[in-house]
């Protein structure tokens, strides 16, 4: 979730009003906002953004511009948007060569004119370029953003691929021009972003009509033209992508973003080689008119109470909809930075969030239903009653664990178990096939905690099994076991032996040979000829492993089994 | 005070007592162990007669002198092993690498933490600095004898296993004295206990009941009543020695349901008792149940690599069964049937069998959708889940989720918002609550409930909403749902006064044993 930095200043700016810290809380709620910290000092506010379809929202312009929509309860006006015919004669404009179509096929621009760019508002384009592309471009993947300044570029540009040990620029950061290729190996952002167009045998490249590179995107500007500077007042603002609904978009934020701050824009013609779903003459910004209708009745059931048509009309738009309303429906045009309506449920919600939640009467539901835990789970609470019943403690361990827990601790080499492929720490990279080693890692740690050590732990594990869906198979499994000077089989037997009968389960141990345990010394328990647990000395071995330093005895049952 | 009269000690002197009174009035003065063997009683027998005879007035300690003895904890084992992270940065640094600060974790494996400690440690010794882009740096001929001195006494201890701190050099008990733990505190890496050493004399008055004891025939009185006596009757010329009964009883071990378990038995109860059934699915699921049943689509940042477990072999599900594929397929593409768009991009199958260790409980709602719940119905959860999160104090390697789901013709918005309210009074003991706009991608309308906690204040309690049609109906569900979930590991921290997340699951028999709940906070037993 995005999280951005914003200044007192610009708020109010932006607003239209002062600010109030505990105002500004309540009002991000329009937004899905949270306000993390106000730095009375420097004048500086950190919101988080909890909302990842709505990347108008990132950005201090569009929190305030959703803020002073409601105060001012009507939609916000942009007279830009489609209003030059895509042939006008004197635009700007891009042309786009086939050679981009496999690697990055769409552009979309504007230009924004009479806002002087100061270090903050350098700062704001910046974080606004990174938040967008991060988050919702996907690293750079589907969006990336150029900012330049228009009046150093001659039109119209060239979007084209090129060779990668061609196209060579000086890239910001470096002093000679490199190629591509070179910029893929040695920049620093080319080793980040490069490899995102690595696979293509031609890589995009924005050049002016004069042959002056701009940018090699989605990696990096250049030097010459590639770089915004305090005193600039005329920004040529680009968006490259892999789809034009995207890509059309975030000019639209941006073109928004800059008419807010007082600038007028200037649209951009790109022409396509070949027809796109907008056509093959593309004017950005351009409104997407994602309309939608919707029953009046879908809001009724959805919000369980009427709501008249002027409710509707007033708190759409006081959301920043075109609201058009009929008899039995209400139809809205999504405002021209939002893209995020995909079903009338996202209407309705933001119809309530526009009216406040608190408005909202709760209501407790009222059909009746029986609770009830699963056959396993009362299963397993009998299980523990029992076992501290007999005196033992209770523990709760994770269950993502290191394997040689399970596997060299336990003297049981080569186990199959259900790994993690990106792990992160050693110690958390498989899941536990067993909850015995839970309980032994407990003793290897409580060596000085006065005995005798009564532990046991019901809980899941996971154990590999070719044939189930998942590869795999959930259980729940006890263990017990029992540490003290003089612990040992029999001792233990009688534990197993008074909870099976309390749990009305007839079993026989049957001796086993199993590496954990002390030969001689290790019973399968069997019931109705399944083995479904062991019970035993655990061997010195194990003992050594674990560096353990008085005797054990234990079992695991698998309870699953029993149900 | 006012004491007894050595009359009036001596009846209700406890055997023990005056198996200690005799031995002292023998040999006049005792240290533990002399009086242990004089009285013929354990320590801990000695100690608890002892301290009651203390008490009294009728033993004094006329001697006392503490030793101290160092130990390693868990992390000082650790250190044993691995070396300290101060020193293993200074190794990996002269071995040539290139490190900084936020590669530590990576590199070393070191804790975040541990890891800023042992940097600015460092630093503040003028070992190291930090250079260009962040990356340590060695300074030449830097003074290192305080992080040898730990090392040193690290590796002396870790061999002895146990040593004196009386006896160890001034260099090494300076060094020690920041780094052992506190009790209950941050974990430290030395252990210090304390032995005491006392000699104990019989006061006065002791010698007075001394006297007293030694001319009382011990048959008058009955210390322990026997079956022997009942039978034979011959308790009843007797008198039955009284006892001190304020004296502290020693603590015994006793069985007893883990803190955080029994924190969580206690919202089970209260799910059912509001009707809900339990709902559960497996550890490892596939992400069309963990994150495509659910409408997240599959370039959804929560979906990248840096935020859920994969599982290494198998790497995919068997084929997703029908209808249900198909239907989220289509939903995803152009939203099917539902009246959504969908999401507009090319759904791809084997990412959607790609295997995850569960990454949140709404899963198993997902799979309680496809299996066609009872209608009304109400369905609850707690799912053990995982998130790829460095451990640290406020994430554990894996965590539960409480989720839900509500289903019936009548739910909508204001029921959602009523039921919780229910939880909130049920969970959190709040009646005040606020109902804030939230997003998730399965649930629309979404909404965060904060509730006023009686002892914390204004906390944020859970997650809720409707499920989106495109989550509903490709599992063939048309009545509306309601999915929850909420947020208990901090008020369980809370009602258990812990700290550190992983002290939910703690390995440690001692924290396991002296957790207690805290009255008033719905904590366990």
């Amino acid at each position: 979730m995005p999280t951005v930095t914003v200044h007192r200043d610009d708020v109010e700016k932006l607003l239209g009003q002062p600010f109030d810290a505990d105002v500004f809380e309540s009002l991000l709620e329009l937004v899905k906002g949270e306000l993390d910290d106000v730095d009375a000092a420097t004048g500086e506010i950190r919101v988080e953004l909890n909302d990842t379809n709505r990347p108008d929202l990132w950005c201090v312009e569009g929190i305030c511009r959703q803020l002073r929509i409601h105060r001012e309860q009507r939609p916000r006006d942009y007279a830009f948007f489609d209003a030059t015919a895509p042939e006008a004669l004197d635009m700007r404009e891009i042309r786009i060569d086939p050679t981009v179509n496999e690697v990055r096929p769409y552009i979309g621009a504007c230009i924004a004119r009479g806002v002087v760019v100061d270090d903050k508002l350098l700062a704001q384009l910046i974080q606004t370029q990174e938040k967008i592309c991060d988050v919702f471009g996907r690293k750079r993947k589907s969006i990336a953003i150029g900012i330049y300044a228009a009046d150093k570029l001659q039109f119209p540009l060239h979007y084209r691929g090129v060779p990668p040990s061609e196209g060579a620029f000086v890239p910001l950061g470096m002093n000679e021009p490199l190629t591509l290729e070179q910029i893929a190996t040695m920049h620093p952002k080319g080793q980040q972003y490069a490899p995102i167009v690595a696979r293509h045998g031609l890589w995009p490249l924005l050049l002016d009509d004069a042959g002056t590179v701009l940018s090699f995107p989605p990696v990096i500007n250049s030097t010459t033209v590639g770089e915004v500077r305090e005193g600039d007042s005329e920004l040529f603002l680009e968006v490259t992508g892999t789809d034009l609904r995207m890509v059309t978009l975030v000019v639209n934020i941006l073109a928004a973003n800059m008419a807010d701050r007082g600038a007028s824009i200037e649209p951009v013609r790109s022409v396509y080689p070949e027809a796109t779903p907008f056509g093959r003459q593309v004017v950005t910004p351009r409104h997407l008119k994602r309309t939608m209708s919707v029953p009046c009745h879908a809001f009724f059931r959805a919000l369980g109470e009427t709501v008249s048509g002027a409710d509707l009309q007033r708190e759409l738009s006081a959301y920043g909809y075109r609201v058009e309303n009929t008899a039995d429906s209400v139809r809205v045009v999504v405002p021209p930075y939002r893209d995020d309506i995909l079903h009338p449920v996202d209407v309705i919600e933001d119809f309530a969030i526009s009216r406040g939640y608190e408005q909202f009467s709760p209501e407790m539901p009222s059909e009746f239903t029986v609770g009830g835990l699963l056959p396993l789970e009362n299963l397993s609470d009998r299980v523990r009653d029992l076992m501290v019943g007999m005196g033992y403690q209770e523990v709760l361990s994770n269950i993502l664990v290191g394997r040689e827990e399970l596997t060299d601790h336990m003297e049981l080499h080569g186990a199959a178990l259900v790994s993690v492929s990106n792990v992160m720490t050693a110690s958390y990279s498989v899941l536990r096939n067993a909850v015995l080693p839970s309980l032994l890692k407990v003793e290897q740690q409580s060596g000085r905690a006065f005995y005798p050590h009564s532990l046991f732990e019901v809980g899941e594990v996971a154990r590999m099994q070719a044939d189930s869906p998942m590869g795999s198979e959930t259980r729940t499994q006890m263990a017990v076991l029992l540490a003290h000077a003089e612990a040992n089989f029999s001792e233990l037997a009688s534990r197993l032996e008074m909870l099976c009968f309390y749990l009305g389960i007839s079993y026989q141990l049957e001796p086993v040979d199993h590496a954990s345990y002390i030969p001689g010394r290790a019973g399968r328990i069997v019931v109705n000829r399944d083995a479904i647990g062991i019970i035993g000395e655990l061997s010195p071995e194990v003992l050594e492993n674990w560096k353990i330093t008085v005797p054990c005895a234990a079992f695991e049952l698998d309870l699953s089994a029993l149900i | 005070m006012n004491r007894p009269g050595a009359e009036t000690l001596v009846a209700s002197l406890h055997p023990l007592e005056v198996a200690v009174i005799q031995a002292l009035s023998r040999i006049r003065e005792a240290s533990d162990t002399e009086l242990a063997e004089a009285a013929g009683l354990d320590a801990a027998r000695r100690d608890m007669a002892c301290g009651w005879l203390v008490e009294k007035g009728v033993v004094e300690i006329i001697g006392e002198s503490v030793a101290h003895r160092v130990s390693l904890t868990e992390i000082g084992t650790r250190y044993a092993r691995m070396g300290t992270p101060e020193t293993r940065i200074v190794q990996a640094l002269r071995a040539g690498r290139a490190i900084t600060m936020a590669s530590l974790e990576q590199d070393l494996e070191m804790e975040q933490s541990e890891a800023g400690t042992a940097v600015g440690a460092l630093k503040k010794a003028a070992v190291v600095t930090a250079g260009s882009g962040g990356v340590l740096e060695i300074v030449p001929g830097a003074d290192l004898s305080a992080f040898e001195t730990v090392a040193a006494l690290i590796s002396h201890v870790a061999t002895a296993g146990e040593v004196g701190l009386e006896g160890l050099p001034d260099t090494q008990r300076q060094a020690l004295d920041g780094l052992h733990r506190k009790r209950g505190k941050a974990k430290g890496v030395f252990r210090v206990d304390e032995q005491r050493t006392r000699t104990y004399a019989l006061t006065p008055l002791g010698q007075e009941v001394g006297t007293l004891t030694r001319d009382r025939s011990g048959a008058a009185e009955i210390g322990q009543l026997t079956s022997q006596m009942l039978a034979d009757g011959s308790w009843k010329d007797k008198d039955f020695r009284r006892y001190n009964i304020a004296l502290k009883p020693p603590r015994v071990t006793m069985g007893r349901k883990h803190p955080y378990r029994a924190y969580l038995d206690n919202v089970k109860a209260k799910m059912v008792g509001m009707g809900f059934r339990q709902m559960t699915s497996s550890l490892v699921q596939n992400e069309f149940w963990n994150n495509d049943a659910l409408f997240m689509p599959q370039f959804h940042p929560a979906r990248d690599i840096h935020d859920a477990y994969f599982v290494s072999e198998p790497k995919h599900s068997k084929p997703i069964s029908e209808p249900f594929f198909s239907a989220v397929a289509k939903v995803h593409a152009d939203g099917g049937d539902t009246g959504s768009t969908g999401w507009n991009y090319r759904f791809r199958e084997m990412q959607s069998r790609r295997l995850v260790l569960r990454s949140q409980g709404t899963a198993d709602s997902a799979h309680k959708l496809a299996e066609g719940p009872d209608v009304p119905g109400k369905y609850f959860s707690i799912a053990r889940c995982f998130r790829y999160d460095q451990v640290d104090a406020t994430h554990a390697p894996d965590f539960f989720q409480v989720e839900g789901i509500v289903l019936g013709e009548g739910i909508h918005f204001r029921t959602l918002l009523g039921l919780l309210k229910l939880f909130a009074r049920e969970l959190a003991r709040a009646e005040q609550v606020k109902f804030v706009p939230a997003y998730f991608p399965f649930t629309e309308p979404s909404v965060e409930i904060h509730a006023r906690h009686p002892k914390l204040g204004w906390i944020e309690l859970g997650g809720a909403g409707l499920f989106r049609p495109e989550v509903t109906r490709p599992l063939g569900v048309t009545t509306p749902v309601i999915a929850w979930g909420l947020g208990l590991d901090r008020m369980a921290m809370v009602a258990l006064n812990i700290h550190d997340i992983r002290d939910l699951f703690s390995s440690d028999l001692d924290l396991i044993r002296t957790t207690r709940g805290v009255a008033g906070t719905s904590g366990g037993a």
